[in-house]
């Protein structure tokens, strides 16, 4: 029972409202509410648990397939490594990344936000087609 | 929960499929003085590039966890490999 429908009651039983007017509150409280059941197409959100890559090729005439499929959860595992790297190390990368004309701090990126972002992979279908080569990532 | 299984099997174009089931359980036991060393070597090391031990070997331990599920299939003309992790 939901705190809306508490407090209707609670003013019937304190007789703020009649019966009639509890009835209407309710009605209309139930109307107002989403529907409980998602439409049957919606995937679940954070229902996915596995980063899957798929490699098509064809050299010279010979086709090559790659297929794999990577928990999610080792992902999550993954990025936690960000956070042990030393500060020396961030600030070595740092330098190079921005000799290489790309000014990103390292330091900023923390654990939590590249978990969000993992979190997030599940919407993301990359699909990247060459005349001899056809790559598809996505979450399943 | 740590792996348990690997399975990998090699499919050639000539002669029969190679499949082997390795039950990991038993060979980290087999193998543990050497996964010990390693651990040792892997602590000095941590030492001596200024990484904290202890989550060191926490992230090392909750990416083993998070390995079983993966699978990779490769397959480049009449030969196919694949590893698959339980």
């Amino acid at each position: 029972m939901n705190e809306q429908r508490k407090d209707i009651l609670g003013m019937l039983a304190e007789g703020k409202i009649t019966p009639e007017e509890a009835e209407q509150l309710i009605t209309a409280l139930e109307r107002d509410q989403p529907p409980a059941a998602a439409s049957p197409g919606a995937r679940p959100k954070g229902k996915a648990k596995y980063l899957r890559l798929e490699v098509d090729t064809n050299e010279n005439g010979e086709p090559g397939r790659v297929n794999a499929r990577v928990p999610l959860q080792l992902l999550r595992a993954g990025v936690r490594l960000a956070a042990l790297i030393p500060p020396q190390a961030l600030a070595k990368a740092n330098a190079e990344l921005s000799r290489s004309g790309v000014p990103f701090d390292l330091a900023q990126l923390k654990p939590e936000q590249l978990e969000a972002l993992v979190d997030q992979l599940d919407e993301v279908t990359l699909e990247v087609d060459q005349p001899d080569a056809k790559v598809r990532i996505y979450c399943e | 929960m740590m792996p348990q299984l690997l399975t990998v099997r090699v499919d050639r174009p000539q002669g029969r499929a190679i499949r082997v089931w390795i039950p990991l359980l038993p060979v980290a036991l087999v193998l543990a003085p050497l996964l010990i060393a390693a651990a040792l070597a892997g602590g000095v090391a941590c030492l001596v590039y200024r990484v904290r031990v202890v989550p060191a070997f926490g992230v090392g331990w909750r990416l083993l966890c998070a390995l079983p599920g993966t699978r990779v299939a490769i397959r480049e003309g009449h030969t196919a490999v694949l590893a698959s992790i339980r």
